[in-house]
């Protein structure tokens, strides 16, 4: 199974990734003669406390997205109604020290503000560790993810 | 609101895509495109037949599944940067 090891730094398990069109996105803007978007450099927190991966929303502002669904979602910041979070469809690419990268073509990412304040610009959610192996080694200060 | 015509569409046609509960439907304005098994089956049809036009894709749910954070953080939508 590939995977890649990283140090835990102060803010938790922080991974450089990037956020770039869809792969079917990327077709549509072909076909419709539209320059495809640089993906976007971000980091992200593995966060076993979001249920979905989240995103700031200036990600797909520089992808010239628009939303594709919607969800709702609770937060300490929400209470416990819940409210709504428009949903993008993108490609996330997370490149570990190790061959071959994290690559997931077409994943739906929730947009939340406040991330930026806390040092990162997404929170890596269950939907997407559901299908990986995370093992964090508190006692080296490193983590593994696994994919 | 984004998707606003698209997630009408979709309040209103719940009672009959029950049957497809847990599938993903394609919503384009009032139409009701089709269900799939997969997101990705889904993004992948709404781009091919609607191209960059807006449409919306959600996981059919009886009663909607709330996602939760624990970390401090603001649910966004572009409404809200208006």
């Amino acid at each position: 199974m590939p995977h890649f090891t990283l140090q835990v730094t102060p803010a938790g398990p922080i991974v450089d990734a990037f956020v770039g069109v869809s792969a079917a996105r990327q077709a549509a803007l072909q076909a419709a003669g539209q320059q495809v978007p640089m993906p976007v450099r971000i980091r992200a927190l593995v966060d076993t406390g979001a249920s979905a991966t989240c995103i700031d929303p200036s990600v797909p502002v520089a992808l010239g997205l628009t939303p594709t669904g919607n969800i709702s979602m609770t937060t300490p910041s929400t209470g416990t109604t819940p409210h709504s979070a428009d949903v993008y469809d993108v490609a996330l690419l997370i490149p570990g020290p190790t061959f071959p990268p994290l690559t997931l073509p077409t994943i739906p990412v929730a947009a939340v503000d406040l991330l930026q304040a806390q040092g990162f610009h997404a929170l890596i959610g269950r939907d997407i560790l559901g299908a990986c192996v995370f093992h964090y080694n508190g006692a080296v200060g490193t983590f593994t993810l696994a994919f | 609101m984004a998707l606003e015509k698209e997630l009408a569409t979709y309040r209103r046609k719940l009672p009959e895509l029950k049957s497809s509960e847990g599938r993903f439907v394609l919503i384009h304005g009032d139409d009701v495109a089709d269900t799939y098994s997969s997101y990705d089956d889904a993004i992948k049809e709404g781009y091919g037949k609607f191209g960059l036009e807006p449409f919306l894709v959600k996981q059919i749910q009886s009663v909607e599944q709330v996602q939760f954070v624990t970390r401090f953080v603001a649910p966004h939508t572009l409404a809200d940067a208006l």
